[in-house]
């Protein structure tokens, strides 16, 4: 007993630094450094609430991603999805009747689940590899939500902006618009998020989805019943992209059937870049947040220190294979 | 005979079914559209999949060598290669070889790096692809930052990748000889043995006295230098080189290895029926276009027919 104490209350950086979670989050500090350097008013609260706005989308998509890796699965389907979602609420809502508003909520809501659904049987029960049925669900989801919208529009009540700034609704209360202005709604949608995680990660399912993820066959054979587990990923997945399609109704009060393209590879790379295992199994959901943020201040440091645009997509790469490969590279030189 | 019949559909099942698929397709369109029917249309579908044939391949022999492989930089590899190339040769039969020695440098550090990467660094390739993917399409858009992208493919190359002779493209003649040598290579030379070995059972292999990580670095190189070269043709093709003119092919041509009936744990690959697969996506791709869907039906019934197919044999429910 003493002697386990012992070895885990002992100091030893080696521990630390093998360990994927150690370097993102060192990368992450490093990065933070530079972007307070480069912006002005960085520490304003303007600015914090307009950073949390830009990164909240691909933290959220990035948790989502991390729920679905660690159950040995993957989403390709992920920004078609949230596009999906954004077409569904902007036809359901009706400008001028507030209520169409809770209407469309639950029946998005509904949408969410069965999304998740779908694709839970085809990676859970049907075992087809994630990969390609996830990229067969994403043409599902264009295909839906360029019926519903073919063109970028859609029209959004009032209230709903309460998801992106509340300031910016007529005849609300003054101490609710001053709430708004200081705690971003976009960081209450993330606060939800991690909230739902944590009490999922404390129940069975939480556990499931673990062990399910790190040995497929022992969880089955356990009596773990795999097929529902990694369905139950695809739907707490599912929800994260929803509350991701709420933050951009609230914040252009429209819909588009192609906009959520670009994020399914980054959420998936800051997931991964967050210490998340592709192989399923390991890593935090917390800490694809952590990646969210590495790949989001990078863009916002090329922006900052004007280098052309053109180089973000080639840097976010670089860094990607710099976070997977470092701790790796550090772990193959101290063994020689 | 019987034993025979049940050998051949055991070992031929996907293919055929594949197949059966692409003849239902086509009397399908025949039936409800017009002119769908045609030797024309028939050879122009053709020749469309053979591009997407060509980048399954790539993938085909990744996904083979098992651990996980999967190559997502393949689209990004061949557009940089065209638009570098394009100034180069500058419609000069000339500066053809320079293109092809272009295309073959940048497709073996591609891989190179993909391969050292993946099995030198056991990082998983889905990953390591798919930055290698951004950082190719960041040097891309760098590249043509503020400027035009100039020149032409050299006539040769237009020819061979895009005109046709006797109405046949001769493009096919190109996938035909590509489809030989791959059949050889793969089943009849140790080489073969070797790459499916790798990808089936990793230890066996190990203890055979195969380096694996040599092997499965080696199928990314492979995959780099075809995809750089599958670039080269698509630039023959359209005539002009554009930013995003292969990155739409990635995702179609794991589809195609898929339905080809290959699987996705590696330790086999028929590159007929990756084929098969490549034409039935392009055929059904043009079949909804045909029927007159819109962007929202045909997206949507690929979706369907894609996840359907795949739920009845890409799924892994074995018996355990």
């Amino acid at each position: 007993m003493m002697n386990k104490n012992n070895n885990s209350s002992k100091f030893s950086l080696s521990n630390y630094v093998f360990n994927p979670e150690f370097s993102s989050l060192l990368i992450l500090i490093v990065m933070f450094i530079i972007t307070a350097i480069l912006q002005e008013k960085f520490f304003t609260l303007k600015s914090i609430v307009r950073n949390i706005n830009a990164f909240a989308p691909l933290i959220l998509l990035s948790m989502g991603a991390a729920v679905v890796i660690i159950s040995g699965g993957i989403d390709l389907s992920a920004g078609a999805a949230l596009s999906l979602f954004t077409c569904v609420l902007t036809t359901v809502m009706k400008k001028s009747d507030p209520i169409t508003g809770v209407y469309a909520l639950l029946v998005t809501f509904a949408v969410a689940i069965l999304v998740g659904i779908v694709n839970g049987i085809g990676i859970g029960y049907l075992r087809i590899p994630p990969v390609i049925v996830t990229f067969a669900t994403s043409y599902m989801w264009l295909g839906i939500g360029l019926f519903l919208r073919p063109t970028p529009g859609g029209e959004s009540v009032e209230w709903f902006r309460i998801f992106y700034n509340p300031g910016m609704i007529e005849g609300i209360s003054p101490s609710i618009k001053q709430f708004g202005s200081m705690i971003p709604p976009a960081l209450i949608l993330i606060l939800i998020a991690c909230f739902i995680w944590w009490v999922i990660s404390k129940t069975k399912t939480g556990r499931y989805i673990y062990a399910v993820g790190s040995n497929n066959d022992s969880a089955y054979a356990s009596g773990i019943n795999t097929a529902k587990v990694q369905m139950q990923a695809c739907i707490i997945n599912s929800i994260f992209i929803f509350l991701a399609a709420l933050f951009f109704v609230g914040q252009n009060q429209s819909g588009d059937a192609r906009m959520g393209d670009p994020l399914t590879l980054r959420a998936i790379a800051s997931a991964i870049v967050g210490g998340v295992a592709l192989s399923g199994g390991k890593g935090s959901v917390y800490f694809a947040l952590v990646g969210a943020l590495i790949l989001s201040f990078v863009n916002k440091i090329i922006f900052f220190a004007n280098i052309s645009t053109a180089y973000q997509t080639l840097v976010s790469g670089l860094i990607v294979i710099i976070a997977i490969a470092a701790p790796v590279a550090y772990t193959l030189y101290s063994k020689e | 005979m019987n034993l025979g019949i049940s050998i051949i559909w055991g070992r031929y099942k996907k293919i055929i079914v594949a197949f059966i698929l692409i003849v239902l397709l086509f009397a399908l369109g025949g039936i409800v559209v017009p002119n769908f029917l045609t030797v024309e249309q028939v050879l122009f579908t053709l020749k469309l999949a053979s591009f997407t044939a060509l980048f399954a391949l790539c993938q085909m022999l990744v996904i083979a060598a098992g651990g996980g492989g999967l190559d997502l930089s393949v689209g990004y590899a061949a557009t940089l290669t065209a638009v570098l190339t394009a100034s180069v040769m500058d419609g000069q039969n000339a500066n053809l070889m320079a293109a092809i020695l272009i295309a073959l440098v940048l497709g073996s550090a591609i891989g190179l790096a993909n391969g050292a990467l993946a099995s030198f660094l056991n990082l998983p390739p889905l990953v390591v692809t798919m930055a290698m993917a951004n950082i190719l399409q960041g040097i891309v858009n760098a590249y043509t930052a503020g400027r035009n992208i100039t020149g032409r493919p050299s006539p040769i190359l237009a020819i061979v990748a895009a005109k046709s002779t006797g109405g046949f493209p001769n493009i096919l003649f190109i996938l035909l000889a590509i489809t030989i040598l791959v059949m050889v290579v793969l089943n009849k030379t140790k080489w073969g043995t070797i790459l499916f070995g790798v990808g089936s059972n990793e230890t066996t292999a190990y203890l055979s006295g195969i380096n694996v990580k040599v092997v499965r670095c080696f199928a990314f190189v492979v995959s780099g230098i075809l995809a750089s070269l599958t670039g080269l043709l698509l630039i023959g093709n359209m005539g002009i080189a554009f930013k995003d003119m292969a990155s739409n092919y990635v995702m179609p041509s794991i589809a195609a290895v898929v339905v080809g009936g290959v699987s996705m744990s590696g330790g086999d690959g028929n590159f007929v029926g990756v084929i098969l697969g490549a034409v039935f996506l392009q055929a059904l791709t043009n079949l909804l276009i045909a029927f007159g869907l819109g962007d929202a039906g045909k997206w949507l019934v690929f979706g369907i027919v894609l996840y359907v197919l795949l739920s009845f044999y890409a799924s892994n429910r074995r018996s355990r």
